[in-house]
């Protein structure tokens, strides 16, 4: 009887103190979550993604976007959600705006400059 | 040819340490400063102490919003300052966060109140439009809007680095 009883109490509080688990109709609303918050940083944490975290405002936006994707929201509704909140920097994904030129194209510009120096050297030989 | 290299040779390092300290010498960037500007976001609400109905409409003029709760150690800490702004006239508006109604009026109960009103956020739902990430935070209200917020301890120098910065650029009067 004990066994059982405890068997049983064992297997309750597995289920009690699991983290809060989020729920979707199909499989790839599902997948479509869990892609979301690895592609989200958690605001409160220096690096490291929603689902890294376990922070209070981390579980509040899993809730957020799980409701946003049973709400039908794309998956830029819900980026955008969460940048005009908690700033850009929350988007691992840099957007390309005037303000991150520098960061995309500078690369460019600078392997540009060199190969025409190379080949002006090139040919001066 | 040559004689450009070796101009270059000097113009590219300079070009990078200038490019470098421009960017990197500028003291006006606190890590927790945002002075992203928007519109309070629209809530439904209840006021700590009578627990009657709040809305948007409550608000009006300029003003603070801080975001506290009982079992935050920092804004105990940030307390202190919150009375010496608000014994000189600065009006605070607290948005209590995930926070149990009876302790966090005992808390103010203990510690004096430095609030011309506390919004009662339970759920934090208010605070995660707002794009609080916990507590302490400071937001500055502006007829309606946000044009600075800080997330955060304020102290004397954030106050005046920040939250006065702001006040004069923008031109109001708190």
């Amino acid at each position: 009887m004990i066994k059982i009883l405890l068997s049983f109490l064992f297997i309750l509080s597995s289920n009690l103190y699991s983290e809060a688990y989020y729920e979707f109709e199909d499989v790839e609303n599902e997948a479509r979550f869990y892609n979301l918050i690895k592609e989200i940083r958690c605001p409160k944490c220096t690096s490291g993604s929603l689902a890294s975290s376990n922070a209070p405002v981390s579980e509040d936006l899993k809730k957020a976007i799980s409701q946003m994707i049973v709400d039908g929201k794309s998956d830029t509704e819900i980026k955008n959600y969460i940048s005009d909140r908690f700033g850009k920097d929350t988007l691992y994904d840099t957007p390309v705006e005037p303000n991150t030129y520098v960061l995309w194209y500078s690369p460019f510009i600078f392997l540009t400059i060199c190969l025409i120096v190379f080949f002006i050297r090139e040919r001066a030989k | 040819m040559k004689q450009i290299l070796k101009i270059l040779v000097f113009i590219v390092p300079i070009c990078i340490f200038a490019f470098f300290y421009t960017y990197l010498s500028k003291d006006n960037s606190y890590p927790g400063a945002d002075y992203r500007v928007f519109e309070i976001p629209s809530f439904d609400l209840t006021e700590l102490y009578k627990e009657t109905e709040l809305s948007n409409e409550d608000l009006s003029g300029n003003f603070l919003i801080n975001v506290w709760a009982s079992w935050c150690i920092t804004c105990r800490v940030e307390h202190g300052f919150l009375e010496k702004l608000s014994s000189s006239g600065i009006r605070i508006i607290g948005l209590n966060y995930k926070d149990d109604r009876s302790d966090a009026i005992e808390w103010l109960k203990k510690y004096r109140d430095p609030y011309e009103l506390v919004i009662h956020d339970f759920n934090g739902s208010l605070a995660l439009d707002m794009g609080v990430t916990g507590a302490p935070e400071t937001f500055l209200i502006s007829n309606g809007k946000v044009i600075a917020h800080y997330r955060g301890e304020v102290n004397q120098m954030i106050w005046e680095d920040v939250f006065i910065k702001t006040i004069k650029d923008s031109e109001i009067i708190l």
